[in-house]
């Protein structure tokens, strides 16, 4: 009750219009922010608080697990930034909320990322990370937190779940077609009673533990990393005692800026999608290195005034070495346009298609539901530290239950 | 306010400002590229000013506050109502300067650096605007409109001199923060210095 009636207050202070709103937040931002040694130690405590409610055509949609048709899902976000003179910065940063994904569980908190980053010289050539951190694949990790992003959900590449699974590797084209739901579409316990084992392309931002390099060369940037996931390997498994180092999973992205207002990048990623605990499931001979998940994407990114636009295209291939190689390929198209200073509206497309198999009587067809949903979110800043988020999202229904999936979301997001 | 007779008053004095704020943190945890890392450390200044109605200057004037090192430049930026402010982009990368203050609400949207026309706002109502941008969180800049022609910022000290102040019966008037102005009256006579301390 005591904590609610905290919370109520905080809240109230938060959204209050006008300078009490503004002032409230930047004197608790000054009291969260300590600086020491004529500023060559600085540290920052920040964060977010989001209330987030989904409803949607049951059974829910990408990587949301909830047993009805809604779902609530506050989120405490906190995260800490330090600076050590000019070449070293840390940052850490924890989650109290339902799970990393939404879902119907109990609160629980974690430790979602937590790096230190070397930069031995200013002009940014060079830069030495290692940590837990989220992937320098692709352009959508820097718009993925709840502040920045146009919309509550992540593109479709993020977390639209193929038939491939982690914990167990298939020995069949059978068995993929039926973990993919395509043949049966039915699956023993429910549609969706094997989500826990379905793995997207890329899981969300994939803070997975390992270290990376960066640095911009002129009009070029570079990045690579080697980490101990798959870009599609789950949250449970991205710490660092989840050690994978015998099948580390290696990525790079080259980028060209030929000014502000343009941004190119191409990334590849390579490593097993396997789990320990597949081990048993391999085919003879083979280890888990066998089964990879090989990536090639492309990103571009358009801003000027008040229009941003980002697109990504992932070509994503599973090496199966008893069925062979299964390809999808999923790509998104994202603009925002700020109406007013407080009033923003975002539209994204996003599609996926799959690529072929022979069925086990020699018919081609594919391992997956191609698919679309587009999504339209309108944002409204009540103040420079709070915004208010909706988002609708339209989908076709592949298992016959009806045409469409439709999903409403809200996100009410305080930053301080 | 007493009528205003021009002459060359002059008030000089000190204004006890509020102790040093922490050093800024810039936000980097998904900067694929990290240049330097350490912005400059801005000590706490106020703003003196002589309150009364003055007429408006014509043509407005135009100043500058520039987005400079991940920074506005200058910090805090006193204007008269009807001021028209440019805001130049010093820096090598994208800034968005917005406001949701009460005397102006604006957001400017990304411009290159050597992008004309200089984005700009002209401001006509008094009050504190705090900007920020969009794109870098750790920025905060101050722009006090004001009624008044007569102002000035003090140093870090908070020292500060008035100069080329009419004759008369007036308010001066010390703004330190947006919780905290001071006050105390004042009696210009033409030619002479006043010293006046807001402790």
């Amino acid at each position: 009750m005591k904590r609610a009636a905290v919370l109520l207050l905080w809240l109230a202070g938060a959204l209050a219009p006008g300078r009490a709103a503004e002032d409230f937040i930047d004197r608790l931002d000054e009291a969260l922010t300590t600086s020491a040694f004529e500023g060559q130690f600085r540290a920052r405590l920040s964060g977010t608080l989001d209330l987030e409610g989904y409803a949607f055509s049951s059974p829910p949609p990408g990587l949301i697990v909830a047993s009805g048709n809604s779902l609530f899902n506050p989120r405490l976000t906190l995260f800490l930034d330090v600076q050590l003179g000019g070449s070293f910065y840390f940052f850490l940063q924890s989650r109290v909320d339902r799970g990393f994904d939404p879902t119907n569980g109990g609160l629980e908190g974690r430790l979602d990322e937590y790096a230190l980053r070397f930069t031995p010289w200013a002009d940014g050539r060079l830069n030495i990370q290692v940590g837990k951190f989220a992937t320098i694949v692709g352009n959508w990790v820097h718009r993925h937190g709840s502040w920045d992003n146009p919309f509550v959900t992540a593109p479709l590449p993020y977390e639209n779940l193929t038939g491939i699974w982690d914990v167990a590797a298939v020995r069949s084209a059978a068995t993929l077609l039926r973990w993919a739901h395509v043949r049966p579409k039915s699956f023993p316990g429910g549609q969706f009673a094997d989500n826990h084992f379905r793995l997207p392309i890329v899981w969300g931002p994939d803070y997975a533990t390992g270290a990376a390099v960066s640095g911009e060369l002129g009009k070029f940037n570079y990045a690579a990393e080697v980490k101990n996931g798959s870009l599609s390997s789950r949250p449970d498994y991205w710490d660092t005692d989840e050690v994978r180092w015998t099948h580390p999973t290696y990525s790079g992205r080259l980028g060209y800026r030929p000014d502000e207002r343009w941004s190119f990048g191409l990334s590849a990623s390579g490593g097993s999608y396997l789990l320990p605990e597949a081990s048993p499931t391999l085919a003879p001979g083979r280890d888990a290195g066998d089964y990879r998940e090989v990536v090639i994407a492309q990103d571009a990114a358009y801003a000027w005034h008040h229009w941003q636009v980002w697109a990504e295209v992932y070509e994503t291939r599973f090496e199966i070495p008893t069925v062979g190689d299964v390809t999808t390929t999923a790509w998104y198209l994202e603009t925002k346009y700020k109406f007013t200073p407080q009033f923003s509206g975002a539209v994204r497309w996003n599609q996926q298609v799959f690529g072929t198999i022979a069925d086990p009587v020699g018919v081609q067809g594919p391992w997956g539901y191609d698919t679309w949903r587009i999504d339209v979110a309108p944002s409204y800043r009540l103040t420079p530290h709070a915004q208010l988020k909706l988002q609708y999202s339209l989908q076709p229904e592949h298992l016959g239950l009806r045409s469409y999936d439709h999903l409403v979301a809200a996100q009410l997001t305080v930053r301080f | 306010m007493a009528s205003v007779s021009f002459a060359q008053a002059v008030i000089e004095g000190r204004v006890a400002l509020p102790k040093s704020r922490s050093a800024p943190v810039v936000n980097k945890r998904y900067e694929i590229v990290t240049k330097g890392g350490v912005v400059a450390t801005n000590p706490p200044l106020a703003v003196v000013y002589l309150e009364g109605d003055f007429p408006r200057p014509a043509p407005a004037p135009v100043v500058s506050m520039a987005q400079r090192d991940l920074a506005f430049v200058p910090l805090l930026l006193p204007v008269q109502a009807g001021t028209k402010v440019e805001f130049p982009n010093l820096d090598d990368t994208y800034h968005d300067v917005f406001s949701y203050s009460a005397p102006k609400r604006f957001d400017l949207g990304r411009y290159l650096a050597d992008e004309k026309p200089v984005p700009s706002q002209t401001f006509d109502v008094p009050g504190l605007v705090t900007l920020r941008c969009d794109i870098h969180e750790h920025m905060r800049g101050l722009i006090l409109v004001l009624a008044t022609p007569h102002f000035v910022v003090t140093d870090p000290d908070g020292h500060f001199r008035l100069e080329g102040l009419p004759a008369g019966r007036f308010t001066l008037r010390a703004w330190v923060d947006s919780k905290t102005t001071l006050a105390q009256p004042v009696d210009l006579q033409a030619g002479s210095t006043l010293k006046v301390d807001f402790p």
